[in-house]
């Protein structure tokens, strides 16, 4: 018996994890290690913060807290948005709940780039926004609706809020409406039983939603490339710019460093806040 | 008012339910407008569609991207059976390693990438692309692998050895089935992702090897066409039938066992 044991289970073929083993190591790790060095080798090869001194001035700086307070806002309203969603998908629907779950989980199949394209033929100057205000008299010259600030935040909004809406959904099903009835059946108003019951137990859903979205609209390139045309620079589109046009790496590196530091502290931040906040109210 | 307050939910549910579809529905809608005006509606149409599959370009990002999709499905499934197997639990602790470019920023992945093709001098093209897709590829195929490998009963297979078969007769004919609906799930999860991307492969394939987003990409920087509504239907289409599909073969297996 020990020997069949051994025969599949026990005797291990490591060659055969070594296809899997390689990718990981040599197309994640190395390539990060190589930015992180040449983000601190100088041109001569020794160590030197110059690219860092290079991008650390305060246009540099601008962008990466446009982009950072971009992301938290688009993180905020989503949440803010979703809580009740969750809410009601997940305690008040009898017959629609499988339709309606199945909606919440579709938009993750829809191509990225097909989102905002749909943005586009709706914002646009000559698209539907414009064309059904101009039909109806509302407005004499069409709206300028693309490349502001304003179709940013809202095609950010759209297509991430699934990422929200999902997880809170997931940790709101596994949560016992009961206790939310016993909470105002005890004399908590709804205010309360918010604060003291919902939020604490929903906190991981909620935080899980929080990151993904903060984390993917902070280094987002494809939206603002699309939608804000070029003047307003943002995290991913630098970044893609250092490296793609300008072909400087160290520098693209450096500021890709820096970005990622400025993101994890704010996430650092902010999960420390979100805990003491469910911790606070208790 | 009393009746505006029980309402004022399902409204606000409503709402946003509308603002996840309607751009798309909209879309899809005037994909079949005969007119060349992007708003008027001018009766219904599959002119676009006609349009967009007579042109060469089309079949050829759209060859580049099932061939890339393809392969990175075939790639991560092979390596992702491959390291199951050898490991088993030692996987156990290294298994969520897998998930880590899931998790680090897609920017950084895709800079990281041509950075690391550059510096070896590897033309970028479809083979770049390929290894690329793979690496996102194992980050779902592993550790899903990994977790239906580890509910099988040990039992089985010792059962299957001790009555003769061989190793590959075993992993044939008895594992290979039990992890049939983790390998499902893996490849169409890898199958979307490799066909969805956008970013990496922006950075990492040569103009010669355009896919289909970037395809669409480099369309919509031109502005809008009837053409492009209809290629975004087209692919709205073929990830709505993949998913019906998969839940449809599962239902099958679920019967099965």
């Amino acid at each position: 018996m020990q020997r069949i044991r051994e025969g599949f289970l026990y005797r291990l073929n490591y060659f055969l994890s070594f296809p899997a083993l390689l990718w990981q190591v040599v197309f994640l790790w190395l390539p990060l290690m190589i930015l992180i060095g040449a983000s601190v080798y100088s041109r001569t090869h020794h160590f030197s913060l110059i690219f860092y001194k290079e991008i650390l001035t305060a246009a540099h700086l601008r962008i990466i807290l446009r982009s950072l307070s971009l992301a938290f806002f688009n993180a905020c309203c989503c949440l803010v948005v979703s809580y009740p969603v969750a809410y009601f998908v997940a305690f008040h629907t009898r017959r629609w709940k499988n339709i309606l779950v199945l909606l919440l989980t579709l938009p993750f199949w829809v191509n990225f780039l097909v989102h905002v394209y749909a943005w586009f033929f709706i914002l646009e100057r000559n698209g539907l926004v414009n064309s059904l205000l101009l039909s109806f008299g509302l407005i004499r010259t069409p709206l300028h609706l693309m490349n502001t600030l304003f179709s940013v935040a809202l095609v950010m909004f759209q297509v991430y809020l699934p990422f929200m809406l999902l997880p809170l959904y997931v940790i709101f099903e596994k949560f016992d409406v009961r206790l939310i009835e016993a909470s105002l059946d005890l004399g908590a108003s709804w205010r309360q039983t918010f604060w003291q019951v919902m939020f604490p137990l929903t906190l991981s859903g909620a935080r899980l939603g929080f990151f993904l979205v903060l984390g993917m609209s902070f280094g987002d390139y494809v939206t603002p490339q699309l939608l804000s045309g070029s003047k307003t620079l943002f995290v991913g589109t630098v970044i893609s710019d250092y490296f793609i046009l300008n072909r400087s790496f160290a520098t693209g590196a450096a500021f890709m460093c820096v970005s990622a530091l400025v993101l994890i502290g704010v996430m650092g931040a902010c999960f420390v806040w979100l805990r003491a906040m469910a911790k606070g109210v208790k | 008012m009393r009746i505006l307050r029980r309402l004022s939910l399902p409204m606000f549910v409503f709402c946003v339910y509308a603002l996840l579809y309607l751009p798309i529905i909209v879309l899809i809608i005037f994909s079949f407008n005969d007119s060349s005006a992007t708003y008027q509606w001018g009766g219904f149409t599959l002119r676009w569609f006609g349009e967009l599959f007579h042109s060469s370009e089309i079949w050829l990002v759209l060859k580049h991207s099932l061939i890339v999709a393809f392969s990175a499905v075939a790639l991560s499934l092979l390596f992702g059976l491959m390291i199951v197997c050898s490991l088993k639990e030692r996987l156990n602790r290294i298994a969520s390693w897998f998930y880590i470019p899931l998790l680090v920023p897609e920017i950084v992945l895709a800079v990281g990438f041509l950075y690391l093709f550059s510096f070896l001098r590897v033309p970028l093209g479809l083979t770049t692309l390929i290894v690329a897709h793979t690496l996102l590829g194992l980050a779902f195929s592993v550790p899903l692998l990994h977790a239906r490998f580890v509910e099988m009963n040990p039992d089985v297979i010792e059962a299957s050895l001790d009555l003769g078969a061989s190793k590959w007769q075993t992993f044939i004919r008895v594992v290979l089935p039990f992890l049939q609906p983790a390998v499902f799930s893996v490849a169409l999860l890898v199958w979307m992702t490799s066909f969805d991307d956008f970013l990496i492969s922006f950075f990492c394939t040569g103009s010669a090897s355009q896919t289909l987003p970037l395809y669409i990409y480099a369309r919509v920087h031109a502005g809008i066409t009837p053409v492009i509504n209809a290629l975004s239907t087209f692919t709205l289409l073929v990830s709505f039938l993949l998913v019906i599909v998969y839940s449809w073969l599962r239902v099958k297996l679920e019967e099965v066992v």
